[in-house]
């Protein structure tokens, strides 16, 4: 099955200033075009506007948790702001507070 | 079959149901049924043709459904009061989505326009006002009242009622795989009532390891609910396989701290509001993110396609009396899947899903064939025999006798396979009823009843034309405009009432109005203005009533300044004779019409009188024939030049002479030597046929002469007999019919080709 590539765009040149900004979608489809965009900045700090994600799945929190902590053992920011009420209303579902996804404090401290 | 057209075909069938489903639950909505059931039943059925949609990328019709759904979901939570203005715009956008799916399906563009409009004002019911494009970028703003309030007052959790479950979920990856989300079974049980909810991540690997298709998080619900756990289990019905799951009481599990609580509201109904909340804040930005909320829906849709697309899909005969017939003989009886069943009742009754397979209609077609050909070899042999003069007594006779009644069994059963309730075609009704009823301006409501009763495939099939047809006249012509009816001291409303019943064998389907009935006296006028009849004519009112089904008498040019019927009608009867069915009417003035149409439970078999005429066997469908007489030749007159009746109980019933009718012989025979058959045709007219003898009884498996041979006037179709010769089957109306049009136009069978050819 053809998968979803187009996950992200990016609209930075350098990795400290680049802001990723998430589709609207966060499918099964989109787990594994996330990860791959995502694989591609470790080691660089990170910054993820999510103000268009309208709704996201199991797969695709995973993959934004396994990161959160992979940037935080790397000592490197990553900030994900911008959810939508609504989304922010599914992660609570899910168990998760939208704040864990906001390392600025830690990694800019 | 290409496996993924199989499954698209199959998610389009569903969609059949879902719809169907859908007007019937709004319908009973409008009429005041609001209890949770019929609502959620409603719902399901919108959530469920979005679902499947989503699958298969159908955006227009997954935004509308969305639009509608939350509608509806605001009306299951009691904030939309569904009115009957309401309701009204409720069953338009049921009509537009059965439009997109219609479109969807033959790949044809939607009315955009309407749809458009459609979600605006659906929109409007829950936005309070705010309309808004359906196409609009911000499309599930729409939604923003669904998000969380702040709430002044919770409830304590000592205050909640021991009634507590704690359920570990932990979906594997094939639960992804198959289309499903974790988030929306989180939802699913958040709808039982107030949830908590905890993730457990330590199972997710380091990055670098990550599977990002794979399955790594476990949750952890409190669910506060009255529920048993079999309510909890189906929410996770679909996907029981594809995750673990335990569910245990929480009586001695306090309450987690920091843990996400779904804020209640003040009482005990603001609980369960709560949870709509939630599960609207979910839903909220789903114009796209309707493809993930009926994942349990379309999992049930690809499975069945799957199963249908998995087996062999061979056309090729099935074996009578192998293994093969004994499953779908068992398991499909369509009556498993009636009743009031709706898609609500799929989730806590999985049993009975699990009752019923979906079967190729050609396989049960090819079955159906075949018990009709071991029929027919059961006559001959049972014929055979006879002819050996074997004694009744005898072993072989006796197993005949068996055999026999062992193949009525299997047909019976077989035929049970293509039994549906005319439920399908009702529910067509009330959507071509408003859609008359817009365009002639007119109010009308719409009543059926005996929608469960069952009847053959193919006569429901070929029943909804005429009924489309007879409805559509009685609202424009049967009706009164409303001016007229207020005059009339009537209500405003018309009434139009479908019915459906068994009588005799037979399925009985009424269609009455009250509106004005049929104007005979203009019908007379036109009908003699049309050359139709004669000026001088006398008719009483039955047969004035019947003109409307001469052909050439209704045309809409013709017809449409009259205030009674006449528009199409003739096509009308055609097409339920064409079904082995006749059709009636009883008009009273000022009081409204009645058509009746009698038609056959089903057009592959039939009970028939084996007849003689003039050295030709046909057969006289049991269900026309009132009595068989030997005609005393006193009791025969003439009328006119050749035309005969027969004087019986004080009236004077025509006479037919069968082999004259049909061409077989030029001069009729005398009634007295001859055997007579007292038949009645349709609208009740009766007419005594002459045949030269009566053979017997027998059910006889009907083919189609038209398919075979060609229409041939005054026969219905023929079959086999048991010698193996080909039987022809009387049409009784048409040659009962002779009698009235050679009063009334002077010309009749005679003038039609014979069947010498066919005999």
């Amino acid at each position: 099955m053809t998968r979803r590539t187009r996950i992200a765009k990016s609209n930075g040149k350098s990795i400290g200033k680049m802001k990723i900004r998430l589709d609207p979608v966060l499918d099964i489809k989109a787990a594994a075009p996330l990860y791959a965009l995502l694989s591609s900045r470790r080691g660089g700090d990170l910054a993820i506007d999510a103000s268009a994600v309208e709704r996201i799945g199991g797969q695709c929190l995973q993959v934004l948790l396994a990161a959160r902590a992979r940037w935080e053992a790397d000592q490197r920011r990553f900030l994900i702001e911008g959810f939508s009420p609504d989304v922010i209303a599914t992660l609570r579902l899910m168990g998760i507070e939208p704040a864990a996804f906001d390392h600025r404090r830690e990694t800019d401290a | 079959m290409d496996p993924m057209a199989a499954i698209r075909e199959t998610f389009f069938q569903e969609c059949e149901e879902q719809l169907s489903e859908l007007e019937g639950g709004l319908m009973r909505m409008e009429t005041g049924e609001t209890d949770q059931e019929t609502v959620n039943a409603v719902f399901r059925a919108v959530h469920s043709i979005k679902g499947g949609a989503g699958a298969f990328g159908l955006e227009d019709l997954v935004r509308f459904a969305h639009v509608f759904e939350t509608t509806l979901d605001q009306v299951r939570a009691g904030r939309l009061d569904p009115s009957a203005s309401t309701m009204r715009l409720m069953l338009r956008a049921s009509d537009a989505l059965a439009d997109l799916v219609r479109c969807a399906r033959e790949g044809t563009m939607p009315d955009e326009a309407q749809t458009t409009s459609l979600a605006a004002a659906l929109k409007a019911l829950t936005n309070d006002g705010m309309a808004e494009g359906i196409g609009a970028e911000d499309d599930d703003d729409g939604l923003g009242d669904l998000n969380f309030l702040p709430l002044a007052v919770a409830v304590e959790q000592e205050t909640m009622p021991d009634a507590g479950w704690v359920i570990t979920f932990r979906p594997l990856a094939a639960l992804y795989a198959n289309a499903n989300e974790a988030a929306l079974l989180l939802r699913e049980v958040g709808m039982l009532g107030p949830v908590s909810v905890t993730v457990d991540t330590s199972s997710l690997p380091d990055f670098g390891d990550l599977d990002p298709e794979g399955a790594y998080l476990t949750w952890t619900i409190m669910l506060q609910t009255d529920c048993d756990e079999a309510a909890i289990r189906a929410a996770f019905e679909f996907v029981e396989d594809d995750c673990d799951l335990v569910i245990s009481r929480a009586a001695d599990r306090p309450a987690e701290a920091g843990l996400v609580q779904v804020r209640p509201d003040e009482d005990a109904a603001g609980v369960v509001a709560d949870v709509r909340v939630l599960d609207g804040d979910e839903a909220a930005p789903a114009s796209s993110f309707a493809d993930i909320p009926s994942d349990a829906d379309v999992l049930a849709i690809i499975r069945k396609a799957q199963e249908s697309v998995s087996a062999p899909h061979d056309d090729r005969p099935v074996a009578v009396g192998g293994g093969a017939v004994a499953p779908v003989a068992a398991q499909s009886r369509p009556e498993a899947r009636g009743g009031t069943d709706g898609p609500a009742s799929r989730s806590d009754s999985g049993a009975a899903v699990g009752a019923t397979i979906r079967v190729d209609l050609d396989r049960v077609d090819r079955l159906i064939d075949l018990v009709g050909e071991l029929v027919i070899n059961e006559a001959m042999l049972s014929q055979r025999v006879m002819e050996a003069g074997l004694a009744r007594a005898s072993g072989v006779a006796a197993a005949l006798d068996e055999l026999e009644h062992l193949t009525r069994e299997i047909q019976d059963s077989v035929m049970a396979i293509r039994a549906q309730p005319v439920r399908s075609v009702f529910q067509r009704m009330p959507r071509l009823v408003r859609e008359v009823a817009a365009m002639t301006g007119k109010q009308v409501r719409l009543l059926t009843d005996g929608e469960g009763t069952e009847v053959d495939k193919t006569v429901i099939e070929r029943i909804a034309d005429p009924l489309t047809h007879m409805i559509r006249n009685a609202i424009d012509h049967g009706l009164e405009p409303t001016e007229a009816r207020v005059a009339a001291g009537k209500p405003e409303e018309g009434v139009v009432k479908l019915t459906a019943l068994h009588r005799s064998g037979r399925i009985v389907i009424e269609v009455a109005d009250d509106g004005a009935g049929i104007d005979r006296e203009r019908v007379k006028a036109k009908a003699i203005e049309k050359g139709l009849i004669a000026p001088d004519a006398q008719l009483n009112d039955e047969e004035t009533d019947n003109l409307i089904f001469l052909p050439g008498f209704s045309t809409a040019s013709t017809v449409s300044d009259i205030s009674g019927r006449g528009v199409g009608m003739d096509v009308v009867r055609r097409s339920v004779q064409s079904l082995g069915g006749r059709i009636s009417i009883a008009s009273r003035p000022g009081a409204g019409s009645t058509f009746t149409l009698s038609l056959p439970l089903t057009l592959a078999v039939l009970d028939g009188m084996v007849v003689s005429v003039a050295g030709h066997t046909l057969i006289v469908p049991l269900s026309a024939i009132i009595e068989t007489l030997q005609p005393q030749a006193a009791t025969v007159h003439t009328l006119g030049m050749d035309a005969r009746v027969v004087a019986m109980r004080g009236r004077y019933i025509p006479l037919v002479d069968v082999s004259v009718a049909l061409g077989y012989r030029d001069a009729p025979l005398d009634a007295d030597k001859s055997v007579a058959l007292l038949v009645e045709g349709e609208g009740g007219v009766r007419a005594v046929l002459i045949v030269d003898a009566i053979q017997g009884q027998r059910q006889v498996v009907i083919k189609s002469l038209e398919a075979n041979y060609r229409a041939v006037p005054g026969i219905a179709a023929a079959t086999v007999m048991g010698d193996g010769r080909v039987a022809l089957i009387l049409d009784v109306d048409a040659i009962v019919s002779v009698t009235r049009t050679e009063r009334l136009r002077g010309d009749g069978l005679r003038a039609e080709p014979t069947l010498s050819q066919a005999g």
